[in-house]
């Protein structure tokens, strides 16, 4: 299955900070569940990479429903990070993931630093799991603002998590509700972090006119799906060209990534991976139509390579 | 292409598929009866749903191509001429009926139109492909020790029912179905003629032209007495197995429709033991149990006695006593 060895296909691969994909395409955490869930339309192991649902320390119901509502071009969300917990997860959910022949990435999210360690701590020790994402878009116990909103903490967050990640590659992931992305990416990347991804979901909130009340239980929640496409790909180009750039740490894109032009501006923005989330559940297919899809622009434009477009774009010259 | 892991191949449970548009009629003010057809479609069985998208790709495997050229014109749905507003996401339609033939499946959906994705639908003209997700979710048991079955649906409910009745004919159970709308504009059924209302629910008759075909006497109730029973399908049903006296452990009650009819028959069925399986609707992104979207409060032996269920994979259809009622 490997592009290099037909020499008409231009190769996919790309190495995500040690991490050897055969393309650039995986899923977005919370969007495809823990992998089994989309089996019978496709092979997932078709794709670069698998992204699991935020694991938390101890399981999780998630909030009421409404729990999520259709905007123009996209998606509000307020689950609550309702998941299995670690435990479960190790036993009911390892045994499918670990016979995927790809790598495997697990979305953890947490309330206290110590159960990020401790659900990091854990994984770590899981053969199958090639790294871990942190999912810091979670309130704190301390304050109920984001760990990933302020540099600093994040920086303290993600050291913590660093002294018990030893085996897996130690990504993560920014939130967009914050005013300057960049300094986060610092933030992470002075703490520890191997591979940045961006971006989580946008706040936002809808209201039904005739009763009133808000769309979701929650009242708030996270936009997500085209809406948001522009405000990420400007995050991944502000934290390629103000960040990564210069240290080589890569960069996984998402927010609203839905056709292969998508994708490509992504890369030409700065990301190495891709990832698709929301476009899943309007096309479970659409991971596949975009790898074609990305194959057949390189083809076109003539490059060998992925990485001919990773970070090519043409800005104007100051 | 099926999910494969190690060598083990995945069972088709659901799958994405191109259908063609082979009818579609308006029934009453806001219904539509669509019917599509594809090929190979998965095992399917009443209660289960389809996701219905204007932007699902399927790329599907060989024989699944619909053919747009042999769009019929005269269809009897009132296609707007401007171009609607497309939805985001897809949108979960019960199947109200299936019929194969060889590897042809013909599905019928009945639809109200409510919103955008609806509207969207109401424009589809003969000959035109969609792409389906199906078929999903867990189908209404049907329990072959019971020879008696009493169907209770509401709105968008009924399609359902509908399918349900013929599998529980063809099973050799006798089926009466209770039918309820605000008022006869909005039923949507074909009937036969227009019956003076009834006196009481007593008495079931061959009265709708859909569940006559199933063989399956209603009773058909309207909130404003515009048509049939005067009342709601709720109180309906009640009159009729009150009046009927019949053996609630030889009895199987199925119910869907707005929340409040089905809690209404769910806490008469718990009252009077009767079995009672209930279809449940919650707001849905992903349809097959990754987005966790359709949470519906279920009693469980853990910790706190309740949990969430995802109505989308272990329902829509739940046992009554498993539903905690908000
Ligand atoms: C398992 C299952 C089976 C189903 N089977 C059927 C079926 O067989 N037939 C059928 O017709 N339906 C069925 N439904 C329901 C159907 O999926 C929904 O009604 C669907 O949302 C319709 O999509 P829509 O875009 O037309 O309406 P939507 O736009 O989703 O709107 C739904 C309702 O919300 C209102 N609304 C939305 N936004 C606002 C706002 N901001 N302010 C005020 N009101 C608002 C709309 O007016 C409408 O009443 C089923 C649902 C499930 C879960
Ligand atoms: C229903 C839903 C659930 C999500 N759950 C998680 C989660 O558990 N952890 C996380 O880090 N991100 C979660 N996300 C955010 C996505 O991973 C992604 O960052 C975001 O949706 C933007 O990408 P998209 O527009 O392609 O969906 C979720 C998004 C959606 C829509
Ligand atoms: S609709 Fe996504 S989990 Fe049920």
């Amino acid at each position: 299955m490997s592009d290099a060895t037909d020499s008409c296909l231009p190769d996919l691969r790309v190495n995500l900070g040690g991490l050897a994909l055969s393309n650039p395409v995986i899923t977005a955490s919370g969007t495809s569940g823990y992998g089994p869930e989309y089996a019978p339309l496709f092979d997932i192991n078709l794709l670069g990479g698998f992204v699991t649902k935020s694991v938390t320390l101890h399981e999780r119901p998630g909030n009421p429903q409404p729990r999520t509502c259709e905007t123009a071009s996209g998606m509000l969300n307020a689950i609550g990070l309702a998941n299995v917990g670690l435990e479960r997860f190790c036993v009911e959910k390892i045994p499918f993931l670990s016979q995927l022949s790809i790598p495997t990435i697990v979305n953890v999210a947490g309330h206290e630093v110590s159960d990020y360690v401790k659900v990091c701590e854990r994984l770590d020790e899981i053969e199958c799991i090639a790294a871990v994402e942190l999912n810091v878009s979670c309130p704190n116990v301390s304050d109920g603002l984001e760990w990933g909103t302020d540099a600093k903490r994040l920086a303290s967050l993600v050291r913590e998590v660093r002294q018990v990640v030893s085996r897996c590659k130690l990504i993560v992931k920014l939130t967009p509700n914050t005013g300057d992305i960049v300094e986060l990416a610092r933030g992470a990347i002075d703490g520890g972090a191997e591979i940045l991804s961006l971006i989580n979901t946008l706040r936002g909130m809808a209201i039904h006119v005739d009763s009133r009340k808000p769309m979701l239980a929650n009242v708030t929640g996270g936009l997500s799906g085209p809406a948001i496409k522009p405000v990420a790909l400007c995050m991944v180009h502000q934290v390629y060209q103000g960040c990564t750039r210069h240290n080589g740490i890569p960069i996984i894109a998402m927010g609203g990534i839905r056709t292969w032009r998508d994708a490509i501006e992504f890369h030409l923005a700065g990301a190495t991976a891709v990832a698709v989330g929301t476009s899943l559940f309007v096309d479970p297919r659409s991971p596949l139509a975009l790898i074609d899809g990305m194959r057949a622009y390189l083809k076109r434009h003539g490059l060998m390579s992925i990485q001919d477009v990773i970070g090519k774009v043409q800005l104007p010259e100051k | 292409m099926s999910g494969n892991m190690s060598g083990q191949p995945t069972p088709k449970t659901f799958q994405l598929v191109q259908s063609t548009v082979i009818n579609h009629q308006r029934i009453c003010r806001e219904h539509y009866r669509l019917t599509v057809s594809c090929y190979n479609f998965a095992n399917a069985r009443p209660g289960q749903f389809v996701q219905l998208s204007p932007e699902m790709n399927p790329q599907t495997d060989v024989g699944e191509s619909c053919q747009p050229d042999s769009a019929q014109s005269g269809t009897d749905c009132e296609a707007s001429l401007s171009t609607p507003a497309l939805p985001f996401l897809p949108r979960a339609f019960s199947i109200g009926g299936l019929r194969r033939n060889g590897s042809t499946c013909e599905i019928d959906i009945i639809y109200r139109v409510v919103g955008v994705a609806t509207e969207w639908m109401a424009t589809l003209r003969l000959g035109q492909c969609i792409s389906l997700l199906g078929p999903l979710g867990q189908a209404f048991p049907i329990i072959q020790e019971k020879p008696r079955a009493f169907l209770v649906g509401g709105g968008v409910g009924i399609p359902p029912l509908l399918w349900l009745a013929e599998a529980l004919t063809n099973a050799g159970i006798t089926t009466t179905a209770m039918i309820g709308s605000t008022t006869k504009e909005l039923l949507p059924l074909q009937h036969e003629g227009n019956p003076a209302p009834y006196e009481d629910a007593r008495e079931a008759r061959l009265s709708s032209t859909e569940f006559a075909r199933a063989n399956t006497p209603a009773i058909i109730s309207t909130d404003d007495g515009s048509f049939g029973f005067k009342g709601n399908v709720v109180e309906a049903f009640k009159s009729h197995v009150s009046a009927n006296a019949s053996e609630s452990s030889r009895a199987v009650v199925y119910t869907c429709g707005p929340e409040r009819m089905m809690q209404g028959v769910a806490v008469f069925c718990a009252a009077n033991d009767f079995e009672c399986y209930v279809c449940m609707e919650r707001s849905m992104a992903c349809g097959v149990g990754t987005c966790q979207s359709c949470v519906v409060t279920v009693r469980s032996e853990g910790p706190g006695d309740w949990r969430y269920a995802l109505c989308c994979t272990e329902g829509p259809i739940f046992e009554n006593s498993q539903i905690i009622w908000d």
